[in-house]
């Protein structure tokens, strides 16, 4: 099965938060949708069977509105297909045309933002899945995605 | 992106209203119904700063207003309210509803006595919870709807509901809105969030929805509860859940549109949670017209949901719908934006109110308040949290006064959940409550410790406060027996 990802959970009244840091901007995209299903279901439950390839866009520059469609995007696919996703590999991350399959600084010149990523994750069961909070939409409240030094941090506020 | 800014002053104005005084973008004052002991809780988190944005709305009128239940929410506080004004340019912000459009709650009185079920309520408990989904991923009792049929229930709300067979006309009476805004448009919603409403109508849904079973446990004002049909020590059920899927799903779509329009029509906001749109731009038309929709699913959801519990009540206790007494109070919405008509500055005008986690309180006399109710004022249904009391109040002329006819809708959360999950670890929640003569199921673990009484504010103390402050007067407290969660 997989691995459980590491994040760290932010105190927060109403709804759930977390934080956490990657090597680079795309193991930063991975690592947040790891996070927000392992929120939902633990992700050592849930085994890579099937897989879905995922496409989202986002104004140039705007990588908080690309984390949050993104997001957006897996939780509409875990709800339509009632799949619970435990895989994330962004296969590209960069500005329409470029093709980036390495992580870099944003282009800042017009081009849209493009994510694709093939994701895997197995039909839920009720059973085997402990399904511990639904996760509403993420939002961009205190919606951070930056780079920190070496690494990337992102944090992040979902409604539930 | 924003960095944490200090929270604003609150100065006393009055015994339970603290002010917040215009100072930077804010363009009406703010004002937080409370008392001095939920002020502490309430300088404790963000909620206050989150008041002053809304301040910033272009349109707002009168004040941005809190209730006592407030805390920090997303854009908006919870237990936020706030008027715009179409004439001076309001706006509609989505963040003002909230994702889960509708949600709200729902009581059923009934003629029976404590006595008669308080034996009987792990059996009551099971087959609600067996009779009704709950839970995340559960598909609805109804089968998976074709999208037309989505489509109709977006346009028609409860009705739909009551054609098809759950409930009868006397329930819609008793709904604010008779459970259908005319203004919804389906052309108004996406495909996505027709597909997710598809198998999701009549179910609970997660976090702090739930069906509880309680008793009415004290009497405040004997003719309105006389009005209400709720007596002494009958039992009372409840309903909370909203727009589940299709909700989240019209909300997370009109944001892009949202911060498209911001741009487009120059609007300054201190929150890109703010987003928002003129009431009268296209962008904002359908965004209200997609609202609608998803308000009408949820009326029809608590329609269903109402119906599949009462069956459940009536299997098990061996009897019938009318033998019970089984009968609607009143549904009230908690995350909504309408137009009405309120006084403002001595004018009479239609603003859009958007209520984030409050309720409407409307006085007797005002036209959409049940005639059965004229005499006393809408109901308004403000539950505790799980398994504490829950109270039944009247809506007055002051609400409608002060706060375009608001009161406060629960008990507002003082803890996060992953505190609560620690501070539930190594306890035993479902135990404890059973101590407490409170018998619970409930899909998720999570969910328990998530919503452990310790994580909410006192629900008494909330409602104390609308009471004294005029917005609403206390009728009714009840007490669970049992509760059903997600």
């Amino acid at each position: 099965m997989t691995d459980r990802p590491e994040y760290t959970e932010i105190e927060h009244t109403a709804d759930v938060g977390f934080t956490l840091r990657a090597p680079d901007l795309r193991a930063a995209f991975e690592r947040t949708a790891a996070a927000a299903f392992d929120v939902m279901c633990d992700l050592d439950r849930v085994a890579p069977d099937a897989s879905f390839d995922v496409r989202v866009e986002a104004r140039p520059g705007d990588l908080e509105q690309l984390m949050v469609r993104w997001l957006s995007e897996l939780l509409y696919l875990s709800s339509s297909e009632q799949v619970l996703l435990c895989g994330f590999d962004v296969v590209e991350l960069g500005s329409d045309g470029s093709h980036a399959g390495v992580a870099r600084s944003p282009d800042q010149s017009g081009a849209s933002l493009v994510l694709v990523a093939r994701v895997r994750g197995e039909r839920f069961d009720d059973g085997r899945h402990h399904l511990k909070t639904e996760l509403k939409a993420p939002t961009y409240h205190e919606l951070v995605v930056e780079r920190d030094g070496e690494t990337w941090s992102v944090r992040i506020i979902f409604d539930t | 992106m924003a960095k944490r800014v200090k929270s604003p002053e609150l100065r006393q104005v009055g015994e339970f209203i603290w002010e917040i005084g215009k100072t930077g973008g804010m363009r009406v004052p703010g004002r937080v119904y409370a008392d001095e002991r939920l002020v502490r809780d309430i300088r404790k988190d963000n909620g206050t700063l989150q008041v002053a944005n809304v301040a910033y709305l272009p349109g707002i009128v009168g004040y941005s207003l809190a209730m006592p239940d407030i805390h920090w929410g997303y854009g908006f506080p919870i237990g936020g309210v706030a008027a715009t004004d179409p004439d001076e340019d309001g706006v509609i912000s989505p963040g003002g509803v909230g994702y889960d459009i509708n949600c709200g709650v729902r009581l059923i009185g009934s003629t029976v006595p404590r006595e008669d079920v308080v034996d009987r309520v792990p059996e009551l408990v099971n087959a609600m919870f067996r009779d009704v989904p709950s839970g995340v991923g559960s598909s609805g009792a109804i089968g998976k709807l074709s999208a037309k049929d989505v489509e109709a229930v977006m346009r028609d709300g409860a009705a739909w509901a009551v054609e098809h067979g759950y409930g009868n006309a006397t329930d819609l009476e008793h709904t604010e809105e008779s459970g259908r805004l005319a203004t919804a448009d389906p052309a108004a919603v996406g495909k996505r969030a027709v597909e997710r409403g598809r198998d999701q109508l009549g179910t609970l849904g997660s976090g702090n929805h739930f069906l509880e079973i309680g008793f009415v446990d004290e009497i405040y004002d004997a003719e309105a509860a006389t009005a209400f049909g709720l007596a002494q020590g009958t039992m009372t059920l409840m309903v909370h859940s909203g727009s589940r899927g299709l909700g989240y799903q019209v909300c997370d779509d009109s944001l892009d549109a949202m911060q498209r329009a911001v741009e487009k029509y120059g609007i300054g906001l201190p929150d890109r949670q703010l987003a928002c749109a003129p009431l009268r731009s296209p962008e904002g038309e359908r965004y209200l017209a997609g609202m609608a929709c998803a308000a009408n699913y949820a009326w029809a959801n608590r329609q269903i949901l109402m119906t599949l519990a009462r069956r459940a009540v009536v299997k098990v206790l061996g009897s019938t719908e009318p033998a019970l007494g089984l009968r609607l109070v009143y549904d009230v919405c908690h995350n909504i934006a309408k137009m009405e008509r309120h006084t403002v500055a001595g004018r009479e005008r239609t603003v859009c109110v958007h209520r984030k986690g409050a309720t409407r309180a409307f006085p007797g006399r005002h036209v959409d308040v049940p005639s059965r109710y004229r005499a006393v004022g809408q109901p308004v249904l403000i539950p505790g949290d799980m398994g504490t009391e829950s109270f039944v109040c009247a809506g007055t002329d002051r609400a409608m006064a002060e706060t375009f006819g608001s009161s406060c809708h629960g008990a507002g959360r003082v803890m996060s959940r992953s505190r609560a999950k620690k501070e539930a670890r190594g306890r035993d929640i479902r135990a404890e409550l059973a101590e407490r003569g409170v018998c619970v199921a409930a899909t998720g673990k999570g969910t328990l410790a998530e919503e452990m009484p310790m994580a909410y504010k006192d629900v008494a103390s909330v409602v104390d406060v609308v009471d004294r402050a005029g917005l609403a007067t206390k009728v009714a407290r009840m007490r669970p027996l049992g509760v059903v969660k997600g």
